[in-house]
């Protein structure tokens, strides 16, 4: 379980995160829905420190982190216990898809070479990319390496997985390979939590609703709820405007 | 004057320069090496904005990129000396071999901070948090990660350097150093064959830039095999930006250095 108590952000004077709490239960598919600004990406940053939040506290199962006065040791620990996602795929460029995979296993978790290789191997057959395992990021599509991507972060056995807008960088035609592999995992219960802008995705995956803006949390609940009957006005406004009307229903 | 042409000189030259390239060379080495080391120290101070050293390192690579080489071979090999005579410490008897390869090095290391500081800051920003999210150390993301891509990066800005270094080697005979310059001063003096000493002179550069130059693009496909035609010239240019020798001026690309 994943709870956030009170995190707060400010980059210089501006006010990202104004107090966020939010429990995730294990195998919770969360999404987070939010215009632009709305600081859901800067949370999902904080989960695993790549932002630094200026105070709150980030629990996984029993484990910690102050952030007020976080050890150094904690956020290494809280890193492993996550794994991420990028929008912009941030694979390393000079590893092939299979030292990708490995590079965590090897040595952050300091599995030996062979099974390290062999759990790559298994995960990149699972996102499809079984005839890819030697190809550098530059040979692949965008879809592609989002895939290496997803395998990258499944590979290190997280409590959560976060996704940053995973589809928001590739091509339209691209987008389906991504979330059918994202929908697959999801299936065997590993806890994701999705920032995204693929509404009817979203509402198809996730098993628990957030929206924000404006730095908080105005709603959330079941998709059900979120999309069918938001109680806040803001929600409804933002739903209005982004979702088809053929697909959104009041 | 000098003699009449005689084409037969310039190969009697040639042969006569070759075993002193090896001077020129240890000179070349000797101080890229030492280049190597000065420029990783003062780029990292930059890097991680460390106050105060970045500063020292700024004025560092300003100095020695904004003025010439031969000044100061000169301001090490006759000046430093006579500093230390004032604490009474004697160091006029080192080696001039020595005094030379320190300066060339402190020139190149100039450059190889700037470099430096180019190609890690052409690896970008998010691959670094790519690797700080699988749980690395930052000491991890930077060898395993950063350090060998900005390596590949910077060998056209190494390549650029070695070579201009090669030739600015010419310029320690003005210290009496027997190097390829130093000797080919000495052949003509009985023959007066002077224009035929240049020709075999300039020969001589030319092919070893030459050779540097083609193991130096062969090492550059190497570390560079895992990019496409199109990203690789991209990259490689971003870096031959920072190639200018003249301009001892502020890099700002992006937000300047990662800040690892």
């Amino acid at each position: 379980m994943i709870k956030l108590r009170q995190i707060s952000k400010s980059f210089g004077r501006n006010e990202v995160l104004k107090g966020i709490d939010l429990t995730v239960e294990k195998g919770e598919v969360v999404a987070i829905l939010g215009p632009s600004g709305s600081g859901k990406t800067t949370l999902l940053r904080c989960i695993n420190y790549l932002e630094k939040p200026n105070d709150g506290e980030i629990s996984i199962d029993d484990f910690t982190v102050h952030c007020r006065k976080p050890v150094k040791k904690d956020i290494h620990i809280l890193r492993q216990k996550t794994a991420m996602v990028f929008q912009q795929y941030n694979l390393f460029r000079h590893k092939t898809a299979l030292e990708n995979v490995m590079e965590g296993l090897v040595i952050v978790k300091k599995l030996p070479k062979d099974e390290a290789r062999k759990k790559s191997i298994e995960l990149l057959e699972k996102v499809g990319l079984g005839n890819k395992l030697d190809s550098y990021p530059s040979q692949l599509s965008g879809g592609q390496q989002q895939r290496v991507g997803i395998a990258r972060a499944l590979a290190l056995n997280p409590e959560v997985i976060l996704f940053d807008e995973p589809t928001s960088a590739l091509d339209p035609e691209l987008v389906g390979e991504v979330l059918a592999v994202i929908r697959k995992i999801a299936k065997e219960g590993i806890t994701m939590i999705i920032v995204t802008h693929e509404m009817s995705f979203a509402q198809d995956v996730a098993n628990h609703v957030v929206f924000m803006d404006e730095g908080v949390i105005v709603e959330e609940g079941n998709p059900r709820e979120i999309f069918q009957s938001p109680k806040e006005e803001r929600t409804r406004q933002f739903l209005a405007r982004i979702t088809p009307e053929s697909t959104y229903v009041i | 004057m000098g003699a009449q042409f005689d084409i037969t000189y310039v190969f009697e030259y040639f042969i006569k320069l070759l075993p002193f390239i090896k001077i020129s060379l240890l000179i070349v080495a000797g101080s890229i090496l030492l280049g190597l080391g000065f420029g990783f120290l003062a780029a990292l101070p930059r890097l991680y904005k460390i106050p105060v050293l970045k500063q020292l390192s700024q004025i560092y690579a300003s100095f020695f990129r904004g003025t010439p080489i031969l000044i100061q071979l000169f301001l090490l090999y006759y000046g430093l000396p006579e500093i230390l005579k004032l604490v009474s410490i004697d160091i006029s008897k080192l080696p001039v071999l020595l005094f030379v390869i320190i300066a060339y090095g402190l020139h190149s290391g100039a450059y190889v901070s700037e470099g430096i500081r180019a190609a890690v800051s052409a690896v970008d920003r998010g691959q670094v948090e790519a690797a700080y999210a699988i749980g690395m150390t930052g000491f991890q993301a930077f060898s395993r990660i950063v350090f060998p891509q900005a390596l590949a990066i910077s060998i056209p800005i190494l390549a650029n350097l070695v070579i201009a270094t090669l030739k600015d080697t010419s310029l320690a005979f003005t210290l009496g150093v027997m190097e390829l310059t130093g000797k080919s001063q000495t052949l003509p003096t009985m023959s007066r064959h002077f224009i035929e000493t240049y020709i075999a002179l300039a020969a001589v550069y030319f092919m070893i830039s030459f050779i540097l130059e083609k193991l130096f693009h062969l090492a550059e496909l190497r570390l560079l095999r895992h990019e496409t035609g199109v990203v690789k010239a991209s990259r490689i240019s971003l870096v031959r930006k920072w190639l200018n020798r003249e301009l001892p001026a502020e890099i700002a690309l992006n937000k300047g250095g990662s800040g690892i």
